[in-house]
């Protein structure tokens, strides 16, 4: 495998999927699911920019790119503000407390 | 623009801006939603006739989309025009009706702006070129039938209803949707005019499978068997629109579309048989549950499904003409029966025949119309019913199975015994009601008279039907163009027309000598009893719902609501399409 430009971006991509979806996956606080999914979607924008740059579609990519930022920051917004306020109803963090949707 | 262009554009959208401004009047204000309704109401029918001069077989828009939506297309033919000329006179007719039925009713602003987003979209429905777009249509139709048999939403029986309907014809859309999703993967096309010429070029299997799917669909639609059990339960909806939606237009959009197809599917081996099979069924199964049940609308709405079961039977023998004529004046009379029992309804305020009787001296005006139109439904001389199911009978007698002819011939015997059985329980014999009824008023006649005059003389348009159609329709329909009088003197000189006649008669004096046989009645009670519950077709729909829901329970663990369970089902998904598009399947 040569390490050219691309290469190295699928790498990071590849890894930034699996520390995303290994938080999505053990992480039991809230603000570090939504701290996941963060990591989880740069891979997704990274991935973008690298195909468009692959298939000499830049303009795309990029657009597309800035449409996906767009969209996580309101997630990642409306994320934190949930965290804030299931943290004040039920006075915890934990996913697990959460998914019995008691309060 | 061109004229005719404009004329469909209004057409279709006179009633849904009708429907936006009665609702933007607000509820606070009935009489300016009736009176706004009803010029509405006239200006779409009266636009709607104009069209008659314009149809030639020619698309009038067409609009492309891209991509996988294919273009959107609106074609002005016999079948399409007539049809439109149907939804929209009539639609008027009923929103005309409505003026005096629904008066002091609350949220007429929804009443009447549902009643005519359907009207623009049966409409839409009939015009259009393309499949995707006749499958939008079809399911805004669904949508506003649901929420207007639901319209008294306080009534757990009308939600119930309403909800079977929404899901039973949703199941048959989905007999349409994969029907247009495959005709799009094979001709990369939606227009309907593509697959009438291309059918041939389809592969035997692929053709049938869209042939049935288009079956499955019209038979949700237009209420045939083993889909029928919506139709009675749909009776919950108000008078005008049992009359409108589920006797004059929606449920003829199932005939429409056989009808529409019948070039492109009448090759497939065993589809005609299978159409036939169903209208057959129906008209049968319909005549029978017809005749024992005491809910007026109900004995109606089985009577529409035994009569669409005949249009759908006469598409399988090949008398698109006759079908579509007998749609035509089913339309027509259904639409008069189903005002005419409004009004008794709305003076007596039940709807069960046994505490009806004698009515027919305080209501005359309504009792003649009545019986117009039930004389209609049996088919006797000088009404439009006559003329078309003779023709039906006719082709049926030359072109079907001695047997399934039959069954029919049975089914229009059992037609004359529940008319009359329902003309006589409502307006003769001994009043059993205690209130005092009153004659239909002033805008429930304007109805009623029009629709009644229109069933005595529709039948006399066959020629120029006919012509219409031809004109406008490749030749792959086989329209024959006829001619009025040589249509009448042919009836009248059929046998089927005069065995049609003593079956009538028969089944008509089984009525007037239901004393003799009493004892015999009597000891088919429980019998009666069994078809009064459906014929096990409502246990069926039980069983469906049952297994449904036990199959949902048993899988309601699966469901932890835990986040790291999901994503872990989201990654283990991603990996088997992973493994399977490396695998290269």
């Amino acid at each position: 495998m040569n390490f050219t430009p691309e290469n190295i971006i699928f790498i990071g991509v590849l890894g930034l999927l699996g520390a995303g979806l290994y938080g999505l996956l053990v992480s039991r606080n809230l603000i570090k699911v939504v701290v996941a999914l963060q990591i989880l979607v740069k891979a997704a924008i990274l991935g973008l920019v690298l195909a468009g740059n692959i298939s000499q579609q830049i303009n795309l990519s990029q657009s597309l790119a800035i449409t996906v930022i767009v969209a996580d920051t309101v997630v990642a917004v409306i994320g934190i503000s949930l965290a804030v306020q299931i943290r004040r109803h039920l006075g915890s963090l934990d996913v697990i407390d959460v998914a019995t949707l008691r309060g | 623009m061109d004229t005719d262009t404009l004329l469909v554009l209004l057409t279709i959208s006179i009633p849904w801006l009708g429907g936006i401004c009665v609702w933007l009047v607000g509820d606070r204000h009935p009489n300016i939603q009736h009176r706004l309704a009803t010029v509405f109401a006239l200006l779409g029918g009266i636009v709607s006739l104009s069209l008659l001069q314009y149809t030639q077989g020619q698309t009038v828009i067409n609009i492309p989309l891209g991509g996988a939506f294919g273009d959107f297309t609106l074609v002005l033919d016999g079948l399409g025009a007539y049809l439109t000329i149907i939804a929209a006179v009539i639609g008027g007719l009923a929103v005309i009706f409505s003026n005096d039925y629904m008066k002091g009713e609350n949220q007429l602003g929804r009443y009447y702006s549902l009643t005519f987003l359907f009207i623009g979209a049966m409409i839409g429905l009939v015009l259009s070129g393309s499949l995707l777009f006749v499958f939008l249509f079809w399911e805004i139709t669904a949508f506003c039938s649901y929420a207007l048999i639901s319209f008294h939403n306080d009534d757990p029986k009308a939600v119930a209803g309403g909800i079977k309907a929404l899901i039973i014809t949703s199941i048959g859309g989905v007999g349409l949707l994969i029907g247009a999703i495959v005709v799009y993967a094979y001709l990369n096309s939606y227009q309907i005019n593509d697959l009438l010429v291309g059918a041939e070029s389809l592969p035997p299997s692929v053709l049938g499978l869209i042939a049935f799917g288009f079956l499955i669909a019209a038979a949700a639609k237009s209420a045939q068997v083993p889909f029928q059990t919506w139709l009675p339960d749909a009776m919950e909806a108000p008078t005008p629109i049992s009359a409108l939606i589920h006797a004059a237009t929606m449920v003829n959009a199932g005939v429409y579309l056989l009808a529409r197809f019948y070039p492109a599917f009448e090759a497939v081996p065993g589809w005609r048989m299978t159409v036939m099979l169903v209208g057959m069924l129906s008209a049968l199964l319909a005549g029978i549950m017809a005749v024992v049940v005491y809910d007026l609308k109900r004995t109606l709405a089985y009577s529409t499904i035994a009569q669409l079961g005949v249009m759908v039977y006469a598409i399988g023998a090949g008398a698109i003409l006759a079908s579509q004529f007998h749609l035509l004046s089913h339309s027509v009379f259904k639409a008069l029966l189903f005002l005419g029992a409004g009004a008794v309804i709305h003076a007596v305020g039940t709807r069960d025949m046994r505490e009806m009787g004698g009515l027919g001296k305080q209501m005359p005006f309504v009792r003649v119309v009545f019986i117009i139109g039930a004389i209609s439904l049996i088919g006797l001389p000088l009404t439009n019913g006559f003329v078309s199911k003779e023709l039906i009978l006719e082709a049926g007698l030359e072109h079907t199975p001695f047997l399934l002819f039959a069954l029919v011939m049975f089914g229009a015997g059992l037609t004359a015994l529940y008319s009359t059985r329902m003309v006589w329980m409502v307006f003769y014999g001994e009043p059993r009601g205690e209130k005092h009824a009153h004659d239909a008023p002033g805008a429930m006649r304007f109805s009623l008279a029009l629709l009644a005059f229109g069933t005595m003389t529709t039948w006399l348009l066959i020629g120029p039907f006919s012509q219409f159609l031809a004109n406008s329709l490749p030749p792959s329909y086989e329209i024959e163009v006829v001619k009025t009088w040589e249509v009448i003197l042919k009836v009248i000189s059929t046998p089927a027309t005069w065995v049609a006649l003593l079956v009538a008669f028969l089944g008509a004096s089984l009525w007037f000598l239901r004393d003799r046989f009493a004892g015999f009645v009597a000891s088919l009670q429980p019998l009666a009893d069994f078809i009064r519950g459906g014929l096990g077709f409502e246990w069926i729909n039980q069983q469906i719902i049952r297994i449904t829901k036990g199959t949902a329970a048993a899988f309601r663990p699966t469901q932890t609501g835990l986040l790291s369970w999901n994503v872990f089902g989201i990654v283990g998904g991603l990996v088997i399409l992973l493994v399977l598009i490396v695998w290269g399947v």
